[in-house]
């Protein structure tokens, strides 16, 4: 039998800073014949994920000037020239559900509807998800055949404006119930390769958890519709750990703990978290340990600041405030791209059978609006899906459409790219849609 | 008539309401977990947040981690497993008290026999399947700790003898409210001893309940915690100030800044026990050595070598420039951006968080960007956006209040002016009365009587936990009321607050709901 070989040097370089440490080769070998191509039952593995950003882009330099297949890079896609075959980069498509700022085009492109509003009472809005995010769609569909449903890491750190939980957070099960992200490498390690099973111990921590669920059953039937559904979902949430117990174990045991980057001369180390989180991202994906997930790299309208680029203010200040053409704007989403670039290339340089991880996934890249200025515009939606969908999509190419197509296109084409076959389309009122984009699929 | 209150949530603690809960069922030595899920803020407070998040997959695997960690250090510690479990191993009429008297304090309720049995259950599992019994012990614990009744706050109640629409809280959900809001932790055993003699069960009780609550260290830092939350001190966290301009800018200096107005409200409310009102205009303040520095007074000498933590009360005097809330380094560092001031964010700050006058966003599709905007100030250039019909309907409502702290830079520091050559003009005007300063400005502030009933309606939403609905505006107009008349003593508005018919009471569950008192038969109860 071939042998699995993920690319262990890069890897522990950048997790461990050279430390030594070995890997015990992970399961998903099992699932390549000696080829390395997938059985013919289709058990190949395939990964939904979703790699987001905030504040959007410009728009002007981010589309490329001509469409098709070996489309010409424009200068804010340029850091992903490494990784082209495996994109496909959409534009001309616009969010069909409202126009509020921030709030529409992140219920938009992640659910396919309107945001819910959490409360009336007020004049301003909080909003919130009526709907699971993308990534727990796919989550639901691989339910049960790895040991985490799914997972989520943020990169940048900023505290929001108090606009609910859609401003916060990209991965939620439904309103007001979302799914937090890991932001230290060295908490996400522990979570992932930190507490080997101990059969006996998980016998005695399965009696608690059917205590906890039975308790949570009982308190639930004397409580009135809103507490019903949150008690629903910690039900679920103790079902996904009990169903952990029961898997074997990943055999991708690293034996050292990455050291968080501290901050530099005072300022946020993105992409050297960034490189880390995208290493253990990688890992667990090889690993087979999810097959949903999320990255945040920013949260919408997110105020960090990309100092790396000359920047002094928070990125939602300045693209609301820099003139045209808005060079500091514009350099925060080409260090973002580069960001996205180091993850996508690490995908795509993980082997795995006859090609790659990358191979083997269909990651949906986004934002939440288009530009900020003029202020909050919901056209020309950034919309990237990466990876080749275990052969579903072909890859290096420029979709643009001429309609203002409904972005919701974007998600269920990642959708069916990572293999669910989403036959009652995806979205939900005027953000519905049957068809994903043409030509991808 | 429909009563004003709410329908009862599920809280889930906070994270420090976990952390001080758990210290009090195994002691204050206790390692307590770090590492739960982050709170949440919604409307402002995570106390709203908490009745409406759940929790997510991840969540649960930390209350799991956690619970099991705190289990793990009472069992395994010899002497703290003599002083909290007192038991010798197979002694199971021992073990059956021990989980009955932890589990009244750790579910604010007494347990029932069937869930003593179900502890004691998770006790003979755990200790056969690890051959161990004080494990079992430990799992016992740990189930007791991940349990609902322990993670929430569960809230039943009972049909109100007098309005049958409505659900009264039982004494011991109210001891839990109380002690939650101004404790931050499981009640002590004289609150759960107040409830089962019904003495929550009256407005009166649970007044003299709050008295000798709010005596105590706890309240004091309890409400000085809804006071930063109602600010959005959590906003330092990822604050950022450009570090070529404002190398004062640094850690320490964050420490002086939240601590200041910390210790100011303190002062008011429970050592003065003075008129709310007063911390607009005082000119007392509380600095540590950074802030001291910042604000341009005499080092510190008493304590002799003073930290980071070190506060001390000093007087700004009349003609500083500065004093009260409002000129604290804290608010318009917070409100403003890296490398300017924002007359537009300090402006909404004081219409939303001191008036209750939302503000929307921008309209999509306009031009937000000033730049090539003639002017030398900041305050000629967001003329642009107060002379646009679309921007000037909320701008108009925000920069002239903004404009009355143009006199201080991104991190609070006194300047004259605003760039060299451009002196500072810090006249504004609240709703077209103008003022000349900050101080006027505050002032006025003062004896708005929006601030008073915006105050009670923010400390209303914390304590309640929920968004007020329009239908409990009443009742806190009349909070607002009595806050004013008996002189503005917060202490007395809290003690007023829980005693009211909007903490005591909830509306009956909207849902195919089963009254407590009633048989549990499928399809009964139906909610009236």
């Amino acid at each position: 039998m071939k042998k699995f070989t993920l690319d262990r040097r890069t890897f522990l370089r950048g997790a461990l800073g050279g430390a030594a440490a070995s890997i015990v080769l992970p399961p998903l070998h099992a699932m390549f014949k000696d080829s390395g191509e997938a059985y013919a039952d289709g058990s190949v593995v395939t990964r939904f994920g979703v790699w987001f950003w905030g504040n959007g882009v410009r728009p002007d330099r981010w589309i490329p000037a001509a469409t098709g297949a070996d489309f010409p890079m424009s200068e804010e896609l340029a850091p992903l020239e490494a990784v082209r075959p495996w994109l496909h980069v959409c534009t001309g498509m616009e969010v069909k559900t409202g126009t509020h700022p921030h709030h529409s085009g992140m219920a938009a492109i992640l659910t396919g509807a309107l945001y819910h509003q959490v409360g009336t009472t007020r004049d301003t809005i909080v909003s919130t998800f009526e709907y699971p995010s993308v990534d727990q769609v796919a989550a639901a569909h691989f339910d049960g055949q790895t040991p985490f449903r799914s997972l989520e890491l943020a990169v940048t750190q900023h505290t929001g404006t108090d606009e609910g939980t859609s401003f916060e957070h990209v991965s939620h099960n439904g309103p007001n119930n979302f799914n937090a992200e890991e932001r230290s490498p060295a908490a996400l390690f522990q979570r992932l390769f930190g507490s080997p099973p101990e059969p006996q111990v998980d016998a005695a921590r399965k009696s608690v958890l059917d205590l906890v669920s039975e308790q949570t059953t009982s308190v639930r039937q004397r409580l009135g519709s809103h507490d019903r559904a949150r008690l629903d979902q910690h039900l679920e949430s103790i079902r996904t750990i009990e169903q952990r117990l029961r898997q074997p174990a990943a055999e991708c045991v690293v034996p050292s703990t990455p050291a968080d980057p501290g901050p530099i001369d005072g300022k946020q180390p993105i992409a050297e978290n960034n490189t880390l989180l995208s290493d253990l991202m990688t890992m667990a994906l090889a690993c087979d340990m999810t097959r949903a997930f999320s990255i945040m790299f920013s949260q919408a309208g997110s105020g960090v600041v990309m100092w790396q680029v000359g920047a002094t203010d928070g990125l939602h200040y300045t693209c609301h405030t820099e003139g045209l053409p808005q060079n500091i704007v514009h350099g925060a989403v080409v260090f973002t791209m580069q960001q996205l670039g180091y993850f996508l290339g690490k995908l795509a340089t993980t082997e795995e059978g006859a090609g790659t991880v990358l191979d083997n996934c269909s990651i949906l890249c986004t934002s939440e609006l288009s530009q900020q200025n003029p202020a909050h515009d919901n056209t020309e939606f950034p919309i990237i899906i990466a990876g080749k969908g275990s052969g579903r999509l072909p890859g290096n190419l420029h979709y643009r459409s001429g309609s203002k197509r409904n972005i919701s296109c974007a998600a269920l084409t990642a959708l069916r790219g990572a293999g669910l076959p989403m036959e009652g389309g995806f979205g939900y009122g005027p953000g519905h849609v049957d068809e994903g984009i043409p030509g991808l699929l | 008539m429909v009563p004003p209150a709410a329908e009862a949530q599920l809280h889930r603690l906070t994270v420090l309401q976990y952390q001080n809960s758990v210290r009090d069922l195994f002691g204050a030595d206790l390692e307590v977990p770090s590492d739960l899920e982050p709170d949440s803020k919604l409307h402002g407070y995570t106390s709203v947040a908490t009745g409406e998040l759940t929790i997510s997959p991840i969540a649960a695997e930390k209350y799991e981690a956690a619970a099991r960690a705190v289990a793990h250090q009472v069992v395994s510690d010899e002497a703290r497993r003599a002083a909290v479990i007192g038991c010798e191993l197979g002694d199971d009429a021992c073990l059956k008290d021990f989980f009955t008297r932890l589990g009244r304090r750790a579910w604010r309720r007494p347990l029932k026999i069937a869930e003593v049995e179900d502890l004691m259950n998770v006790v003979e599992a755990a200790g056969t399947a690890l051959d161990d019994g004080w494990t079992g012990v430990e799992f016992g614990i740990a189930a007791l700790l991940q349990s609902p009744y322990f993670l929430y706050r569960v809230e039943l109640g009972q049909v109100d003898d007098d309005h049958s629409a409505r659900l009264a809280l039982d004494g011991y959900e109210v001891a839990s409210r109380l002690s939650y809001l101004l404790w931050n932790t499981t009640p002590d055993d004289e609150l759960l001893d107040a409830a089962e003699l019904g003495d929550l069960d009256s407005a009166d009780g649970v007044r003299d309940a709050a008295r000798r609550m709010l005596e105590s260290p706890r309240a004091r830092e309890a409400v000085v915690g809804f006071y930063s939350e109602y600010l959005n001190f959590d906003r330092f966290a990822s604050l950022s100030k450009n570090a070529e301009l404002y190398p004062e800018y640094t850690p320490e200096l964050v420490t002086g800044m939240q601590g200041e107005i910390e210790n100011l409200f303190a002062w008011i409310v429970f050592d003065q026990k003075a008129d709310y009102r007063d911390i607009l205009t005082t000119t007392v303040t509380f600095v540590n050595p950074q802030l001291a520095a910042l604000y341009g007074l005499d080092p510190i000498e008493e304590p002799a070598a003073p930290t980071a933590d070190t506060f001390v009360q000093r007087d700004l005097g009349a003609g500083s420039g500065r004093g009260g809330l409002l000129t604290s380094a804290g608010l318009l560092a917070l409100y403003a951006h890296d490398t300017v001031t924002s007359p537009t964010l300090r402006g909404k700050f004081v219409r939303q968080n001191l008036l209750c006058e939302d503000i929307p966003p921008p309209p999509p599709g306009v031009m937000t960007s000033l730049e090539g905007v003639e002017g030398d100030t900041l305050r000629e250039r967001l003329e642009a956006h107060r002379n646009d019909p679309v921007c000037g309907a909320c701008h108009s409502k925000m920069d002239p209040i903004g404009f009355g702290f143009e006199s201080f830079d991104p991190i609070g520091r006194l300047r004259t002016e605003e760039a060299p050559g451009v002196p500072v003009d810090s006249t504004g005007d609240l709703d077209g009365v103008a003022f000349d300063g900050p101080q006027e400005l505050q002032a006025m502030l003062a004896d708005d009587p929006r601030v008073p009933t915006c105050f009670a309606r923010q400390l209303y939403r914390f304590a309640t936990g929920h968004l007020e609905l329009p239908r409990e505006l009443p009742l806190i107009d009349q909070l607002g009321a009595e806050f004013a008349d008996d002189g503005y003593r917060v202490v007395d508005l809290l003690v007023e607050l829980v005693a009211s018919d909007g903490f005591r009471y909830a509306a009956l569950p909207d849902t195919d709901w089963v009254p407590p008192q009633a048989p549990a038969a499928e399809g009964e109860g139906e909610s009236p």
